[in-house]
């Protein structure tokens, strides 16, 4: 039996692999595409803050003595300046231009699966001690089987992988897949508790694009408790009701040592990555100019090109009196969600974090497909708990129309000339409205999942409820 | 008592002098210009248009061959051109513009940029580049990029008044606008010193109202007087260039990049009798004596040559003064000598170039790599080693800190 489940363990890893080498080969197949198949001016991949033409831009510029900021192109870290600009302009022969910057792509992409992987083995180690300490093992038997098959890292990280928008946005030569990475080393480190990398996936995300800021909080959480459990009152129930004093089988409360780590390793690696960008930007203008031209340029939405948010069509209609105010709302409606959101589902910080991840995807000023991807890949870490969601195929289907549909609307407006900004607008809205119900019915989905263990918890012995 | 009321009144006599000659000696302390010559401008504007007016067109194009010929580089002219005359249909010698009837040289050859063409030559235009207010949209080859160290020729030919240049034939340029911009451009540090040469009919008249100092200001006829054409060529069917711009050119043919001939001599060439007006030159802005300044401070573009190995920085103030001494002393050396470009290298290079020449080995690694991160050299290098050293530095606390 034993040797069968660790056979079952090693095809089921080998097939792993087997998969993360396909998708590789994938997108080689897709990079040697003529012009990476124009996949770099289409608005969905590229924005403003992504856009690999910029970011070339931006090196041009450095290598001439200008500020990297000058004229407005590119608003992006001085430190990826350093990193990625030099491939941007080495060309190696009978090859496809970029290759190098493609290649990067790939092994961020690569990178970010092995890591979500071994985060969600952390994740189902977590949820079977947790199972166990409530002694409601056999009665989820079934979905222990489940676990055999296919375990939730594995799946989250073949979901990253082979997500069209992955691929799309990886091929297509933005700077998504790099955001991503940080974000999901962040995440990593948390979950398995070095306070060091959490802390500099943070700061290194943050510092990318803003908004991964706000990630601090299931951070805290996870440094703090652990990884997901359901709540602490099911332990404490069940204690209560059978009068064990076995405290052993209680989960750790909430400890403050790691946090104060966590801030200590926050400073450090921020006042690394400052000193690094006050160093290369000496001569244009210091850190002032860069935040101005970064977060000051994420903050003010000054450009108003079309992508696949909603921001960019309001923003070209308001008046300028009013436009302060709608800022001001449009970041506001990202803050105001923190607070709930972290009350009820502060014992799944994970969960939390793909929450979070999910709506400032939604609402940040530049959206793009890469970051839809992050949190569809991340999904799949809670293949378990969400089994139960509602309209999971509306919600596919709705994904994989506004998908085909896009392109199809932009070139309608711009190129043919028939449609106009309503006709994509329509889809970004409708893209807006199915992350939304993914949303409400991902955190839905899970509060039955935790209304179902304590049902487990509180009734009494009896035969399995599935 | 009598003694006393005297040497109050005497005290008080004293006090207004005193503050008189305060005042004075502050004004010419604040006048005491501390900023360097760094480079040369030149805003060619011709503001007719329609066929007869080739003249006009030919004026502007030859003065820009003229100063792109003594140095000025394409990204530093402005130039504005009302109508196309080298692709005009009464045009027959099409893509070619010809300032003598000998049609010696074609004034449009190969490597013509006009940055403002056709109906882009508006006052409101012509006022948004002197001043530099532009729309965000506005690219940078159509702005006057200058700064506090430029020397801008502002030359303009068309027709013109009493007080007035006309535009397109439909507004007109008044001299109290022009007044007006060269103020704002003084305020907002846009010129060192600005030369503004005027060939239209009543030229001197539009320089009235300045009064912005460092404008030299040159006009090809007086109040009453009007500018003439030089000859008529009968092949192309029009006059072909302006008698003030005609000699101007005499006096700028002869010249190369490398001559030291000065203003002055520029102005005393031009013979009223041959000019048929007088030429008039309004200097009473202008600080420096026209005997001393080249005429290539103008229009053409030569400059001390500073040595760096660094990526460039502007140069700070306190090192404009050693500059300036050393130019002014090479300058009596060559005063009618074939002037040679000067290598002139920062202090600390000299020093550090020899020793290590010298030595062979260099000082202290730290001192010298402090050196080097004190001048700004090699910091992408610098910021490329940070980045590197993240990996190891976020390896070696993750195993440390589990």
């Amino acid at each position: 039996m034993q040797k069968m489940g660790k056979q079952k363990n090693k095809t089921a890893s080998f097939s792993f692999w087997n998969w993360v080498i396909a998708s590789i080969i994938f997108r080689l197949i897709l990079i040697y595409f003529p012009k990476n198949l124009n996949l770099a001016s289409r608005p969905e991949v590229s924005t403003p803050l992504t856009s690999f033409r910029r970011l070339a831009e931006g090196y041009w510029l450095k290598q001439l003595s200008m500020s990297p900021y000058a004229g407005s192109m590119y608003h992006g870290s001085p430190l990826l300046l350093s990193l990625l600009g030099p491939l941007t302009v080495k060309r190696i022969e009978g090859q496809p231009n970029h290759l190098l910057y493609s290649l990067v792509s790939v092994i961020a992409d690569v990178v970010s699966a092995i890591l979500i992987r071994a985060t969600g083995k952390n994740l189902r180690l977590a949820y079977l001690r947790s199972l166990e300490s409530l002694d409601i093992v056999k009665q989820t038997k079934a979905s222990g089987e489940f676990f055999k098959i296919l375990s939730p890292g594995d799946a989250a990280a073949l979901i990253y992988l082979w997500n069209p928008f992955t691929i799309v946005a990886c091929v297509g030569l933005s700077t998504s897949p790099i955001e991503n990475m940080a974000v999901i080393l962040c995440l990593y480190g948390a979950c398995s508790r070095l306070v060091p990398l959490a802390a500099f996936g943070w700061v290194i995300a943050t510092h990318l694009s803003l908004y991964p800021a706000i990630l601090i909080i299931p951070v805290i959480f996870l440094l703090g408790c652990g990884p997901d459990a359901p709540p602490r009152k099911l332990f404490l129930q069940k204690n209560d009701k059978e009068e064990v004093l076995n405290k052993s089988k209680l989960p750790l409360g909430f400890s403050w040592r790691p946090i104060t780590h966590f801030a200590f390793w926050a400073l450090l690696w921020s006042a690394y990555v400052l000193v690094l960008c006050g160093i290369s930007l000496k001569q244009f203008g210091g850190l002032w100019e860069m935040f101005k031209s970064t977060y000051g340029f994420i903050l003010t939405v000054e450009d108003l090109s079309p992508n696949i948010g909603v921001l960019w069509y309001f923003f070209a209609e308001v008046f300028d009196f009013f436009r302060n105010f709608f800022l001001i709302v449009f970041h506001v409606n990202i803050l105001f969600m923190i607070m709930p959101l972290a009350i009820r589902l502060n014992h799944r910080p994970c969960f939390l974090a793909f929450v979070y991840i999910a709506i400032f995807s939604m609402l940040k000023s530049y959206p793009s497909v890469g970051d839809s991807a992050l949190y569809l890949g991340l999904l799949g870490w809670f293949v378990n708990e969400l089994a139960d969601i509602q309209f999971s195929f509306f919600l596919f289907c709705g994904y994989v129309g506004v998908s085909l549909l896009s392109p199809v609307m932009h070139t309608l407006w711009i190129w043919r000339g028939t449609g106009n900004a309503n006709f994509y607008f329509a889809t970004a809205m409708v893209y807006a409205c199915l992350q939304i119900i993914l949303v409400v019915e991902g955190v839905s989905a899970m509060l039955n999942h935790d209304r179902k263990l304590r049902n487990l918890t509180t009734s009494k012995p009896q035969d399995a409820k599935s | 008592m009598a003694t006393f009321i005297n040497s109050k009144t005497i005290f008080r006599l004293l006090v207004l002098p005193c503050l008189l000659l305060y005042s004075s000696i502050a004004h010419n302390s604040s006048s005491v210009e501390a900023t360097m010559h760094t480079n040369n401008w030149a805003v060619l504007v011709c503001t007719s248009r329609f066929w007869f007016n080739y003249r006009h067109m030919a004026n502007t194009l030859s003065l820009y061959r003229t100063v792109k010929r003594l140095g000025i580089p394409d990204e530093r002219i402005i130039l504005m051109l009302a109508d196309d005359m080298a692709c005009n249909t009464r045009n027959k010698y099409p893509a070619q513009v010809f300032n003598n009837e000998n049609h010696r040289l074609n004034l449009y050859g190969d490597n013509v940029e006009v940055d403002y063409r056709g109906y882009e030559v508006t006052v409101e235009n012509f006022l948004r580049v002197l001043t530099g207010r532009h729309e965000t949209s506005v690219p940078r080859s159509k702005r006057l990029l200058s700064d506090e160290g430029s020397h801008i020729l502002l030359y303009m030919t068309g027709h013109g008044g009493d007080e007035f240049l006309k535009f397109q034939d439909s507004e007109e340029l008044q001299s109290h606008d022009l007044a007006d911009a060269v103020k704002q451009m003084k305020e907002k540090l846009r010129f060192k010193e600005l030369l503004i040469m005027v060939d239209t009919c009543q030229a001197a008249t539009l320089f009235n109202q300045l009064q912005s100092p460092g404008v030299l200001a040159i006009g090809s006829s007086m109040r009453g007087e009007n500018s003439y054409s030089h000859h008529l060529d009968s092949d192309v069917g029009v006059s072909v260039v302006d008698r003030f711009t005609y000699y101007t050119l005499a006096f700028f043919e002869r010249l190369n990049i490398y001559d030291n001939a000065s203003l002055s001599s520029l102005f005393s060439s031009y013979n009223p009798s041959m000019l048929m007006s007088t030429a008039y030159c309004r200097r009473d802005l202008y600080q420096r004596r026209l005997e001393e300044v080249p005429v290539t401070n103008f229009f053409g573009s030569v400059m001390e040559t500073i040595h760096t190995d660094a990526a460039y920085k502007a140069l700070s103030r306190k090192d404009s003064g050693r500059f300036k001494a050393q130019m002014s002393l090479d300058q009596s050396v060559h005063h009618h000598e074939r002037r040679t470009l000067i290598n002139v290298n920062d202090q600390d290079e000299i020093l550090n170039t020899k020793a290590e020449d010298q030595q062979g080995a260099s000082t202290c690694p730290f001192t010298s790599f402090y050196e080097k991160l004190r001048k700004g050299e090699n910091v992408d290098s610098l910021v490329n080693y940070g980045l590197v050293a993240m990996l190891p530095l976020l390896g070696v606390s993750s195993w440390l800190f589990q």
